[in-house]
């Protein structure tokens, strides 16, 4: 058993007989001597309290102790060094190479991604609502969706020539099959409590969708944005090393070729930035606009564990 | 029955069946009432004996595979925008403010914006929620969404309130104090009410009337005239003679089992 950090004195009255319990002896005993708490002890309880952030410290420590160590005897041609690399990020930081690079790549990954979504959403929404067109298009859907999307990167270079607009429909490609094929399962997942609210209250089926059937299925369509965020940034970056070498993916290439490995490894933890900061925006919108998600899947699960207890707030 | 002139909801006829892999279910068989106006109706019986499955075919969620609904002596087809529903699960859309929510039926039937909200937040002052208008419905509690869900119905200003077991999840506390809030507003408002449920003190606290139904298949056995003095509220009327020979006439007509939830099959 392992005993609890001291209390300060005043929660455990030295006139009281002490208690059964290893931790309320040991603590009974510092309270009683009646001086401040031991600075050795005290030392103790921060480290106790901050022992992941310690951890967590620590092995980010050792691997780039050993990084930097490597370099000593392995060719820094291959992983380069933690301090090579940092002064990579700063020289292509000044000359503008990455920051004008860390946009295009930005831009054409929100451009793909939004026409994505408007095809996504809408024809998820199109095949739950309309019986005929998700007859209709339910074998192309399985089709695509089935076909690895990365194939199609030289048909986008055929159609859309080699530029930007090649690299924006190859992204495009990549992202619209999750966003479809969750909107659509959320449309059928919605399908009963809610909608028969709008029926009982005089929707018709226009209203029905676009008041209940859409955001009833926001939750489904975030889950779609998550993952099409992921597999986008990897169409990101292979459309830029492949089509016309443009933007991070361009620059990845580039240094690849030249083996230029601290380069090489600024550019990629710049793509790792890009990605993070799109999941963490994407995330600040949804707290932000969409509490409800959070809060009610929360309940959901608080009831179905426990019938009748208060729902905890969503923590992960 | 008695005379149907002066009905303001007319069953005839009505069958429905939900046909199954294993073996199809009668829910409703040639089920014909009617319900007077300004009348609380209660429909009572055991799991599987097909009352949801009536009030979701009034106010058309369900459609009958035989038999009329007349509303004013119009037969309907797939509801009316002169009726409400009140749902067990409340059901209250969770991306909608409370306010929101309550002008949900008001939106269906083209009412302006600023009257909507107008009479939003009259019918949350009547259930006594006006303070928590702009508040998300799941901050709630689950009376307090019930009440939002009444209101809800009510901001229609619906000839026929159709309530499906509306304080079925509701602890008792919260249950008997719904029970005495809904018979003051219908005696104030005068709305016809029919009302599902299977808690036999808790229809014939609110009713004029009880049709009891059984299942295997769905049928109306008997209509029961509740003939105890109103108010009913103030002193424990389960406590009154003539309310204690109801209960046990009512729970005899259901038969043994009534109560229990493992009999019949679902819905």
């Amino acid at each position: 058993m392992v005993p609890e950090p001291a209390p300060t004195g005043s929660l455990v009255d030295p006139t009281l007989p002490p208690r059964v319990g290893v931790a309320q002896l040991l603590s009974a005993r510092d309270a009683h001597g009646g001086q401040a708490v031991p600075a050795r002890a005290r030392l103790v309880t921060w480290l106790r309290a901050h022992l992941n952030l310690i951890a967590r410290l620590l092995a980010i420590a050792v691997f780039l102790g050993v990084w930097q160590a490597s370099g000593a005897f392995l060719n820094p041609l291959f992983v380069s060094t933690p301090a090579n690399v940092v002064s990579a990020l700063g020289s292509l930081i000044g000359n503008g190479q990455l920051p004008a690079a860390f946009l295009r790549s930005l831009v054409e990954m929100i451009g793909g991604l939004a026409v994505a979504a408007v095809l996504g959403v809408g024809i998820g929404l199109l095949m739950g609502r309309v019986r005929l067109a998700e007859k209709a298009l339910d074998p192309i859907v399985a089709f695509g969706n089935a076909t690895p999307s990365i194939a199609l990167l030289p048909v986008m270079e055929v159609w859309f020539g080699i530029g930007m607009a090649a690299r924006v429909a190859f992204i495009t490609v990549i992202c619209t099959w999750p966003l479809l094929v969750n909107t659509y399962a959320g449309v059928r997942a919605v399908r009963g409590r809610y909608t028969d609210v709008g029926a009982a209250f005089g929707f018709g089926p226009w209203r029905q969708t676009w008041k209940i059937y859409l955001p009833g299925t926001v939750p489904f369509i975030f889950v779609g944005i998550r993952i099409a965020l992921a597999v986008g940034a990897v169409g990101m970056i292979l459309g830029g090393q492949e089509i016309g070498q443009s933007g991070l993916g361009g620059l990845t290439a580039d240094f690849g070729s030249y083996s230029e490995t601290a380069d090489l490894v600024a550019t990629i933890v710049t793509t790792t930035a890009l990605a993070i900061l799109l999941f963490a925006a994407f995330r600040q919108l949804q707290a932000w606009r969409f509490p409800w998600i959070a809060a009610t899947s929360a309940g959901r699960r608080g009831s179905a564990a426990k019938r009748g207890s208060i729902g905890r707030r969503g923590s992960r | 029955m008695t005379d149907d002139r002066q009905a303001v909801l007319e069953y005839a006829g009505i069958c429905k069946t939900f046909p199954g892999a294993q073996r199809t279910v009668v829910a409703l068989d040639q089920v014909s009432f009617h319900v007077r106006p300004g009348e609380f109706v209660s429909l009572v019986g055991p799991s599987g004996c097909g009352k949801t499955t009536l009030l979701r075919i009034t106010d058309g969620l369900e459609t009958a595979d035989r038999g009329t609904v007349s509303l004013d002596g119009t037969a309907l087809s797939g509801g009316s925008q002169d009726m409400a529903y009140v749902f067990q699960d409340i059901n209250l859309l969770p991306w909608r403010s409370v306010s929101k929510n309550v002008e949900l039926g008001l939106e269906g039937r083209r009412v302006p914006k600023a009257e909507r909200r107008a009479r939003a937040m009259e019918m949350l002052e009547m259930v006594g929620l006006a303070a928590v208008a702009d508040d998300p419905p799941y901050t709630l509690s689950g009376g307090m969404q019930q009440r939002v869900g009444v209101a809800r119905a009510l901001a229609v200003r619906p000839k026929v309130l159709l309530m499906d077991e509306p304080f079925g999840q509701l602890d008792n506390f919260t249950r008997e104090a719904l029970q005495v809030e809904i018979a003051e507003l219908w005696a104030k408002l005068g709305t016809t009410i029919v009302f599902v449920t299977h808690d036999v003190d808790e229809a014939i606290f609110l009713s004029d009337r009880i049709a009891l139904f059984q299942p295997g298949p769905g049928r109306l056995t008997e209509i029961v005239e509740i003939d105890l003095p109103r108010p009913r509220s103030g002193y424990d009327i389960r406590a009154e003679r003539r309310a204690i020979e109801l209960h046990a006439h009512i729970v005899n007509q259901l038969g043994v089992g009534m109560g229990t939830p493992a009999a019949g099959a679902a819905r």
